[in-house]
């Protein structure tokens, strides 16, 4: 591992060593392709990537066997023999190369306030953060001007749900929203039911859907705003939005949305889906965390009260100087993601399908939580409950595997998941619940070892289950009476 | 038709390129994401999508040059799992699993 690393560290420095005298020339003397200097128009002054040398190739691909030395990692008092597969995409997402790659040169060169309005890196700056608001509203269908540059999707659920409430405080008094909906928006809302809103929590079909009788009926002539999330982030469950939003229109109620799980992953478009305000996060998209955006529809205008104080950047309703490198790279995962949607959608299908097909082949007592219709549900979220086996003890042995039980936000304490009770799902099935997330990157060798890992645990704590010997017998647990201790 | 020769060489130089990644995940994705790309267009003729699926081409390989070496700046000391056999890794899990005092 030293020595490949060595060696590319010597060629680097021998490339650093002479850029100095290379970066000038080098659009001109035509050792950089066209397309480089074509990609990179915007960037004319600094940090242009030059076309760069041989890495040696990774060991592990020269030689599986015996290449790299065995080096054991312990972490919390877990042996693991080497970094675990990543099955968790709704928690977050590696980031995509191309992403890193636009990164880079506001990490190094162009480290200008996009606010800056007296020089140069400043203007660099600026062009670049417009160019990355282009790129996500194209992704949503919506103007650059409607799109402002947060912290992430719980800073957009917070400005969306206590700005708009607080600003139409005078006249309207209510907000509806779901009991699946993501903890910063039943939080927010509870926030405002202490300062004397109303707060209606629809409750959800068993398989997570919302009930669209019952949201038209919930709606009052005094109803602020409806929010409702767009894909669940435990569940998977895909909302109708075209059909919320129309109804939302109908009965001039604000719909806003948390689109965190569905940006990039399903087809979005805010004027089709009548959506007035939406929050987007980057790293569920393959881009950096710390950075997300939340759509505001200026047709018909939606008016909101800021939650920040300061220099009135974004249009004094997100102030704070955004973060130029974060934003860069949202906009090119937006870009990304809108070009590669079709290639994804069509691995992540397959590889779902493989993985949900492999388990069930080999064990019986899976539940899939959620639809179970694919149309409605994002495919790369497979939430299972193993009958009869202990959820905690399950993830204990799978430790080269990289699943939560359920949201990242939650999945330090044992409760069951608050959405898989909304959703009727028994105590015990609740506490079985393993969340498989598939992404761009997961690879059908990861899928396979999975279904490999998960049958050996699930099969060996089901042996050592006495209520598993009891239903291999044909006793129906839920008929027996047990005694008080 | 502009070089079918040029088209299969910059295909042979992305899956060249991605044997450099450390990261597993992120080398499977360049290997495969080249062959259905190039497999998507494989009967591409018009010359003006030809001549701009090249360009797109040529300046996502820089993209993976540029992050293979990124990449093997801050690799993991360990290797992932996915390059450990199965079979080694289920005997070694056998052997240490949390539960294996109490069942046997």
């Amino acid at each position: 591992m030293t020595q490949p690393l060595g060696r590319a560290g010597a060629r680097l420095l021998a490339r650093f060593a002479k850029s100095s005298s290379v970066a000038e020339c080098s659009g001109a003397a035509g050792t950089a392709p066209k397309v480089l200097a074509a990609a990179q128009a915007g960037r004319q002054f600094s940090a242009l990537p030059e076309p760069i040398e041989d890495v040696p190739p990774h060991p592990a691909t020269a030689n599986p066997a015996a290449a790299i030395p065995e080096e054991l990692m312990e972490m919390k008092g877990i042996k693991l023999s080497g970094a675990p597969l990543y099955l968790d995409m709704q928690a977050t997402t590696p980031l995509d190369p191309r992403v890193i790659d636009a990164m880079m040169p506001l990490m190094t060169e162009q480290y200008g306030n996009p606010h800056s309005r007296t020089h140069m890196y400043g203007w660099e700056s600026e062009d670049l953060v417009e160019g990355a608001r282009l790129q996500v509203a194209a992704l949503i269908g919506a103007d650059p001007k409607e799109i402002i540059f947060t912290s992430g999707a719980t800073e957009s659920n917070n400005l969306a749900l206590k700005g708009v409430a607080n600003f139409y405080s005078g006249k309207k008094k209510h907000i509806i929203t779901t009991q699946t909906d993501h903890k910063c928006v039943l939080d927010s809302a509870r926030y405002l039911s202490q300062r004397g809103f109303e707060v209606t929590y629809l409750p959800v079909k068993p398989d997570g859907l919302l009930d669209l009788e019952l949201l038209e009926q919930a709606i009052r002539p005094d109803t602020a705003i409806v929010s409702v999330m767009m894909v669940n982030n435990e569940i998977g469950t895909l909302q109708p939005m075209k059909e919320i939003g129309a109804i939302c229109r109908k009965h001039k109620v604000f719909f806003h949305t948390d689109a965190a799980q569905g940006i990039g992953k399903v087809p979005v478009n805010v004027n089709e889906m009548n959506i007035d305000l939406m929050s987007i996060s980057a790293h569920k998209l393959y881009g950096p965390k710390g950075i997300g955006a939340i759509y505001i529809r200026r047709r018909p205008r939606v008016r909101l009260e800021a939650q920040m104080s300061g220099g009135g950047q974004e249009r004094g309703i997100r102030s704070g100087t955004v973060p130029a490198p974060l934003a860069v790279g949202f906009g090119k995962a937006c870009e990304v993601a809108r070009q590669e949607m079709a290639v994804d959608t069509a691995h992540i299908k397959k590889l779902a399908d493989r993985l949900y097909n492999g388990l069930n082949d080999q064990l019986q007592h899976i539940v899939l939580n959620g639809p179970q219709d694919q149309k409605q549900r994002y495919v790369g979220n497979l939430n299972l409950s193993f009958a009869y086996v202990e959820g905690e003890s399950l993830l204990m042995g799978l430790k080269d595997l990289a699943v939560s039980s359920g949201s990242a936000c939650t999945s330090a304490s044992l409760e069951p998941s608050y959405v898989l009770r909304a959703l009727g799902v028994e105590e015990d099935m609740a506490h079985t619940s393993l969340r498989f997330g598939i992404g761009r990157f997961t690879t059908e060798a990861e899928v396979d070892r999975a279904i490999a890992l998960t049958v050996q645990h699930v099969s060996k704590l089901r042996e050592m289950s006495p209520l598993w010997e009891m239903v291999q017998e044909g006793i129906d647990i839920k008929t027996i009476q047990w005694s008080q201790h | 038709m502009p070089g079918t020769a040029e088209v299969r060489s910059l295909y042979r130089a992305f899956l060249r390129e991605s044997v450099k990644f450390p990261n597993y995940n992120i080398r499977e994705y360049v290997k495969r994401r080249a062959t259905t790309g190039f497999r998507q267009h494989a009967t591409e003729k018009d010359t003006a999508v030809l001549d701009s699926l090249r360009q797109q081409a040529q300046a996502d390989l820089e993209v993976v040059k540029r992050q293979a070496i990124v990449y093997h700046l801050y690799s993991r000391k360990q290797k992932s799992v996915m390059d450990i056999p199965l079979a080694t890794m289920l005997e070694e899990q056998a052997a240490a699993a949390p539960y294996s005092q109490s069942s046997s």
